[in-house]
């Protein structure tokens, strides 16, 4: 019976052991999560980590899960979601209150002062920042073939339309896409935000939505209108279509198809009450946040730092002409001559944050643009009613 | 089910059986059988078999060592599901918020099914581990040996075989989906929706709110669930019967005296077999777009100058869906009926020619009953199956085009892929798993009422 005793009391020390962690020397282990097309970059720039590192035995293994997912993901569980991930902004807000990730704390100032006060503010919530900025180029412009329009004819939609027209082109929105669509709204002065209880508020259905509404209904109609996925966009740029609404994720295709007609620019005006009112635009970022379940938050935090520092935003740029959300980088001249990012910088200044748009909004926007581009001819405040209904329900 | 009905009214009655027989062996027992009321296996030790009292001494320990060391902590939460959220505490030294781990909701609430559902088989071992004390007591006090632990076992490939048998397939279908059903049902009555994600935000129980809201609480909630369950069965029916009846259609086709090239025509359908269903569908859902190659095909053709609305109008991707299905499913069909009707005797052919029977009367007198007949089961399983079709819905229309009127959901979504998108997009697993009971329900009895009304299980006996 003793050495039962004995033999019990040995293995839960040993058990006991194994639960308290090892101390001195021991292995940190990290999980990364990056879209598909960041595997390289991330694949460099994490040996760079560890060779600017050596004191520490580094375990860093690479999961893909790109940024539009990783909320998702995130949330199916957090314990086994990676300990450092990339999101876009849009999620920070649902991803603080499953109180998902940790607060930037260390080296905040260096980080502040690095960073574009944009980029800073879209990753703030009520004066803390939760995630590393990564990137400052998530929104939307307009690229055009300059051999149909010039950049006249870009200042407004009507006059897009018409050359479009003339030349027997097409004109690219995806229009049943929440995203690109509440350009029409915000544009014409309509917000979306939150109520004191978290919900989100949306007022596209007042008057101003309704007359933006119209607009929408009035471009859909047009016989130059086309809509459909990034596919259809990048493959007929330049052959049936003369001007397409798109982010810096395309440039290289359209510059491809392009070639020296390759011209970007600001989001036209559109007529609005037989006004002309400029589009304005989602501008988002993407962050990098640390996972509150990581077993080594100082480590990972160390890391999300690395990943999104000057010199890993500059290779960003240079492997994936991605639009940098740190200053120097953004001043660089390579950066500033990249016509695509050019463009995006013109329209942020109509931007509109995408920080206070929660999941809810998507999928009733879709639906409204849906319901546009069939030419739907129901009454354009219950359409909206409706629409607001489900995002603020 | 009438023996589900059975059981449960003579529950009562089984239970008074048990207390009453326990009552029984407490008064026939001698002291050590009562110990083992505490001790588990006492009374087994004690009346020589050793082996046996020691593996339900065994037992308990093990049992209070899970109850008491992992079950409880989660037990004791059931009720509420965890009160205290994620907290967070100033780290000075390391500049940081460290998390102070919470209560998690989900944790609760696995473990907590998981600790109940394990307190069955505690309670019947327990019982067990009496009634063998007694069952040693008695053999003692009548003069005989108790069995020997070896003796016990051989009884396991002898008269007890059935339990040697069964215990691996039960273990495993408790264990693998028993007990995940139970947990996936007890969500239905949480909150555990997107704005209630563990460990920030926990979840708590709300009763029948989710079931009311389908049904009436909720007025976009229930025009979603009633409209997509009325589609669902649409789509159910057609899907199932443009299939069969077409698919016979085209067997008997080539299947007819005087069509040449037989074996050719049937391979030229079965290649549609050939291609991996998910290819063919993500490829017939990108031909079928504004740009995809049908409508540029007609435009330049100039059939037409519009681009026809294959997926984005509601009513055109119905029957978009409907068609593409038949298309994927007819060659199927066609090789079952193919099959079935070479066995029809073609006696049965001769004498109704005789008699003067046409070729519509045959079909309808002697073909069609006889596949009927013989497919009937297989048809309700394709019904079922077609209710829950997944791929051919979500790969050609992702259950689109969306809709104003519904809630996260399209005019083409089956109620599951509603249930899907709700899960996997939405994080609104308590309105996904209500969903999937009704699911559950609808499918269920369907099949046990239609099944039960077919000539093979009712004329079982009248095969020919």
């Amino acid at each position: 019976m003793k050495k039962l005793l004995a033999f019990a009391l040995a293995a839960m020390m040993l058990f006991g052991l194994a639960a308290s962690g090892l101390a001195e020397g021991e292995t940190v282990t990290l999980k990364v999560w990056g879209s598909q097309e960041d595997q390289e970059l991330l694949g460099v720039l994490v040996e760079n980590f560890k060779a600017a590192n050596p004191d520490t035995t580094w375990d860093i293994s690479l999961g893909v899960v790109g940024e539009p997912d990783a909320k998702a993901r995130y949330l199916e569980d957090p314990a086994a979601a990676a300990d450092v991930f990339a999101f876009s902004n849009d999620q920070l807000l649902d991803l603080v209150n499953a109180d998902a990730l940790y607060e930037v704390t260390r080296n905040l100032d260096a980080i502040v002062a690095a960073n574009s006060a944009g980029s800073i503010e879209s990753a703030t919530l009520d004066g803390v920042l939760y995630g590393y900025p990564m990137t400052a180029d998530n929104g939307y412009f307009l690229y055009y073939d300059k051999s149909v329009l010039s950049e006249e004819d870009v200042q407004t939609l009507d006059g897009i339309l018409a050359k479009a027209n003339e030349a027997g082109k097409k004109v690219f929105m995806d229009v049943s896409n929440g995203w690109y669509i509440a350009s029409f709204f915000l544009g014409a002065g309509c917000t979306l935000g939150l109520d004191e209880n978290g919900k989100q508020t949306c007022d596209f259905n007042n008057e101003a939505g309704v007359a933006a509404g119209e607009a929408i209904r009035a471009f859909t109609a047009d016989p130059a209108f086309l809509t459909g996925d990034d596919s259809v966009l990048t493959g007929g740029m330049g052959d049936t279509i003369c001007a397409g609404v798109s982010g810096t994720w395309n440039a290289a295709a359209i510059q491809e198809k392009l070639g020296e007609n390759y011209a970007a620019c600001k989001l036209p005006t559109f007529t609005l009450n037989g006004e002309q009112v400029q589009m304005s635009s989602f501008i988002g970022t993407k962050l990098i946040g640390v996972n509150t379940q990581t077993a080594h938050p100082v480590e990972a935090m160390m890391l999300a730092e690395f990943l999104t520092n000057e010199e890993a935003q500059q290779l960003r740029f240079e492997m994936r002409e991605i639009g940098p959300s740190n200053s120097n980088v953004a001043a660089s001249e390579e950066v500033q001559a990249n016509i695509a990012l050019a463009a995006l910088a013109e329209q942020s200044q109509y931007g509109v944050s995408q920080k206070y748009v929660l999941g809810n909004f998507w999928t009733p926007s879709e639906a409204f643009g849906l319901a546009m581009e069939n030419q739907s001819t129901d009454d354009m405040q219950s359409l909206l009613d409706s629409m607001v209904a489900q995002i603020t329900g | 089910m009438k023996n589900f009905k059975a059981a449960l009214t003579k529950l009562p009655q089984t239970i008074g059986r048990r207390l009453v027989e326990g009552a029984k062996i407490l008064q026939k027992g001698d002291a050590r059988t009562r110990l083992s009321c505490l001790i588990m296996g006492f009374g087994s030790l004690t009346h020589g078999q050793v082996m046996k009292g020691l593996l339900y001494f065994a037992f308990e320990i093990f049992y209070f060592y899970f109850f008491f060391g992992f079950g409880w902590q989660y037990l004791k939460d059931f009720g509420t599901l965890g009160t205290a959220a994620q907290e967070r505490v100033w780290n000075e030294e390391l500049q940081i918020y460290q998390r102070v781990p919470g209560d998690n909701s989900m944790l609760i609430l696995l473990f907590g099914v998981l600790t109940l559902a394990s307190l069955v088989p505690f309670f019947v071992l327990w019982w067990l581990n009496i009634k063998s004390s007694l069952a040693a007591q008695q053999a003692i006090e009548n003069g005989k040996k108790p069995n020997s632990f070896w003796q016990d076992l051989k009884t396991l490939v002898d008269e007890r075989f059935h339990i040697t048998l069964l215990s691996l397939p039960m273990l495993t279908l408790v264990c693998f989906t028993v007990l995940p059903i139970i947990f996936m049902i007890l969500i239905a009555f949480t909150n555990f929706d997107q704005s209630h994600q563990p460990p920030g935000n926990l979840f708590t129980w709300v009763g029948m709110t989710n079931v009311t809201d389908i049904f009436w609480g909720d007025p976009v909630k229930s025009a979603t669930f009633f409209g997509i369950f009325g589609w669902t069965m649409v789509w159910a029916v057609f899907a199932t019967f443009t299939n069969y009846i077409f698919g016979i259609i085209l067997a008997i086709m080539i299947n007819k005296k005087g069509i040449r090239f037989k074996k050719m025509w049937r391979t030229i359908f079965v290649i549609t077999i050939a291609i991996p269903q998910f290819v063919s569908l993500m490829l017939v859902s990108k031909m079928l777009t504004d740009t995809g190659v049908v409508n540029v095909l007609l435009q330049k053709l100039g059939w037409i100058s519009q681009p026809l609305p294959f997926l984005t109008d509601p009513t055109w991707a119905r029957c978009t869906v409907i068609v593409i299905n038949m298309w994927v499913g007819i060659p199927y069909t066609m090789l079952t009926a193919s099959g079935i009707l070479m066995n029809i005797p073609a006696d049965l052919y001769e004498s109704a020619s005789i008699d003067g029977a046409g070729p519509v009367r045959t079909f309808t007198s002697i073909t069609m009953p006889y596949m009927l007949f013989v497919t009937a089961p297989s048809l309700i399983t394709t019904f079922v199956g077609n209710i829950n079709n997944f791929n051919v819905i979500y790969l050609l229309t992702a259950g689109g085009p969306l809709s104003l009127d519904y809630y996260q959901a399209g005019k083409t979504d089956l109620l599951v892929t509603w249930l899907y998108k709700l899960t996997v997009d939405k994080q609104d697993y308590s309105l996904a798993s209500t969903i999937g009971i009704f699911i559950f329900l609808i499918v269920s009895t369907l099949s046990l009422i239609v099944y039960n009304l077919t000539g093979s299980v009712k004329k079982e006996d009248q095969f020919q």
